[in-house]
């Protein structure tokens, strides 16, 4: 049984790669995550060389407690392979060679298994593969594919890539990229970057990154490619893509790539531009438009969102506007006078009151399973968590922002689905006259 | 001498209002309010007017409640199982609030939208980890009440909020102030306060 696949075998070989490099394996077989790996190594965009190993594993490790017969074996060759490999592509061997040993389910399962960084390969990692390979049968994951109907029966495949180090130097970060806005729709790449970071600073959402296009000013060396990579995933896929990346020393490395996505008016948008593109066809369009996107398409959002203050994620749907107030106590007093925004770092019980009194409610850090987010939807207001950019200054009573400040009562809007916070009292679209809406509803009445 | 059940209730709720503090301790409504009363003389605790008006504790009070508290746990020798178990309850909590989130959101054809509960499938499933979850925290809750007894009401007030939830109250799984997940989110701060780790 063959229990590890390359990431780029045609690459590795010095072959020209070939775009259908995946064709053969299905997600079922190597998980999403490797899949999508293997497809850009085949489009010819640069993957750090590794290896996936198999779900079949995962499931014969789970069913016999220990590595099935010849896996030992294979690693030992593919860890060799990949040294060959990084040599390579890294150039100087004084550098020594550490992997991430990665989950990654053919069913997608964010955040619910375990990835080890920072892996020694001749000592470490087959304790790191026992370890992602176990953390399939943790209670959290356990508990997510039981809400989610998943079977428990899948395994995980496991990734074993080199490291690339997005805080190697002033000319490396990491970052997250969208071949759309995810928001809108609208064709333009948009993302987050962070300088000198590796890319679990940019995921966790505690740290305060750059708009994507920041790339562009600073490192046109990695922005022309990056751009030029989406737009293959594009063509490949004929869908919006989102890609998370690394660059390391002025190279651009891929990490992970994903299809789809997106919901609600960006789906419906990106499926009637695509077939204006001539990507898809009509028939598509409509096939992937379901009646859920239709419904999300009709959330309430800020119609305009060319000026935000800053991006957020969007934890608690609807649109919220009403003047800052920077502690709970604030939010009830002001609360009398109108329509609050309660602006914290993050909540607590101890910040109930003025989650009670206000209209909408914006954190600075903490994700969507926050205790901000979880009480805003509980009580059906709009949300928006993990907007890093921002800074609560109780004492002062003002939120700063880069090099702006906006004193407490300042009135501004937020958008509890795409993440934005913007100045003022924004106007809201329901998205009953959505130009693209109409144009796919019109295909909709045309097609037999 | 300062009424630590009260404080220390109100402390790990944050701001609420008279029936819930009493529920909570376990108290009579009046019984809570004289005390609360007290505690506002000592200025230990204030009450905010209003619509959104409730019980909380002054910056004093919150001082004193957690002087008394690493007093409380250093003389019953308890640091060492509260420290265990909070490690153990950290274990569970990304997976109680990624059901409570799974409770309000749910993601079908990869849009994710708010959960209108029309699906009983997916709320009875939902409910089913909530169930799974308490069970496991079980010996979580036995270990703390055993390591410092106050902690024993939680288990009660967890037990009696998912039997509200099972009997098809389906709110108090995230909903309300009594809900499940309320409950649990107070245990969270008085683990926190009790060992004098900051949020």
């Amino acid at each position: 049984m063959t229990s590890i696949h390359p990431l780029a075998p045609e690459t590795a070989a010095g072959l020209p790669s070939s775009p259908d490099a995946s064709v053969g394996l299905a997600e079922d077989v190597l998980g999403g995550k490797a899949h999508g790996l293997r497809t850009l190594a085949g489009l010819g965009l640069p993957v750090p060389p590794g290896f996936v190993i198999t779900t079949a594993a995962c499931r014969a490790f789970l069913r016999d407690g220990r590595f099935p017969d010849g896996l030992e074996a294979e690693m030992t060759a593919a860890v060799h392979d990949l040294e060959t490999a990084a040599r390579e592509r890294f150039g100087a061997s004084n550098r020594p060679l550490s992997v991430s040993v990665r989950s990654g389910a053919a069913v997608s399962m964010p955040g619910m298994m375990d990835t080890i960084l920072d892996v020694d390969p001749a000592d470490g990692l087959r304790a790191a593969v026992e370890a992602v390979f176990r953390s399939w049968r943790a209670p959290r994951a356990v508990s997510y594919r039981e809400v989610h109907g998943i079977p428990h029966d899948l395994g995980t495949a496991v990734i074993v890539q080199a490291m690339v180090f997005g805080d190697r130097d002033e000319r490396s970060g990491s970052g997250v990229a969208f071949s759309r806005d995810p928001s809108t729709g609208v064709r333009a790449p948009f993302g987050d970057v962070l300088f000198e970071r590796r890319g679990d600073a940019v995921v966790s959402g505690q740290s305060a990154t750059r708009p994507l296009s920041d790339l562009a000013a600073r490192e046109p060396a990695i922005w022309t490619p990056l751009v030029d990579g989406l737009d293959r995933a594009e063509r490949h896929y004929r869908d919006a893509c989102h890609v998370e990346f690394t660059f390391e020393s002025g190279k651009l490395w891929f990490l992970q790539v994903r299809p789809g996505g997106l919901s609600g008016r960006a789906a419906v948008r990106v499926a009637v531009d695509l077939v204006g593109e001539g990507l898809i066809d009509r028939a598509t369009a409509l096939a992937r438009v379901t009646p859920r996107h239709l419904r999300a398409a009709r959330t309430p959002r800020i119609r305009d969102v060319a000026e935000v203050i800053a991006r957020g994620v969007g934890a608690s749907p609807g649109v919220a506007s009403g003047r800052i107030a920077v502690t709970a106590d604030q939010a009830v007093r002001m609360a009398a006078d109108g329509p609050v925004i309660l602006v914290r770092p993050h909540t607590s019980p101890l910040d109930m009151h003025g989650l009670a009194a206000a209209a909408g409610i914006v954190t600075t850090v903490g994700g969507p399973t926050s205790h901000a987010a979880v009480v805003a939807r509980s009580m059906g207001k709009p949300a928006v968590v993990a907007t890093a950019a921002l800074t609560v200054d109780p004492g002062g009573g003002r939120v700063h922002c880069g090099g702006r400040s906006f004193p407490a009562g300042t009135v501004i809007s937020i958008d509890g689905t795409g993440g934005e916070v913007v100045p003022g009292t924004a106007e809201i679209t329901t998205g009953d006259t959505d130009p693209h809406l109409d144009r796919l509803l019109g295909w909709a009445q045309e097609l037999p | 001498m300062t009424d630590l059940l009260v404080l220390h209730t109100l402390r790990c709720m944050g701001f609420t209002d008279l029936d819930r503090v009493a529920d909570a301790a376990g108290l009579s409504a009046p019984e809570a309010e004289s005390r609360l009363i007290d505690l506002a003389v000592a200025g230990l605790v204030t009450r905010t007017p209003g619509a959104f008006g409730g019980w909380g504790l002054t910056e004093a009070g919150k001082a004193e409640d957690a002087r008394l508290i690493a007093e409380q746990r250093e003389t019953a020798g308890a640091t060492a199982a509260v420290t265990g178990a909070y490690e153990r309850f950290m274990v569970l909590n990304p997976e109680l609030l990624d059901l409570c989130s799974a409770w309000h959101m749910r993601t079908v054809d990869g849009v994710t939208t708010v959960n209108d509960h029309v699906d009983a499938g997916y709320d009875a499933r939902v409910l089913d980890r909530f169930t799974d979850l308490d069970r496991r925290a079980g010996p979580v809750c036995a270990d703390l009440e055993a390591a410092l007894p106050r902690f024993g009401r939680y288990r009660g007030r967890l037990t009696a909020a998912l039997a509200q939830a099972s009997s098809g109250r389906l709110e108090f799984l995230a909903d309300t102030t009594t809900s499940y997940h309320a409950v649990w989110f107070q245990l969270h701060e008085d683990l926190l306060v009790t060992l004098g780790i900051p949020r």
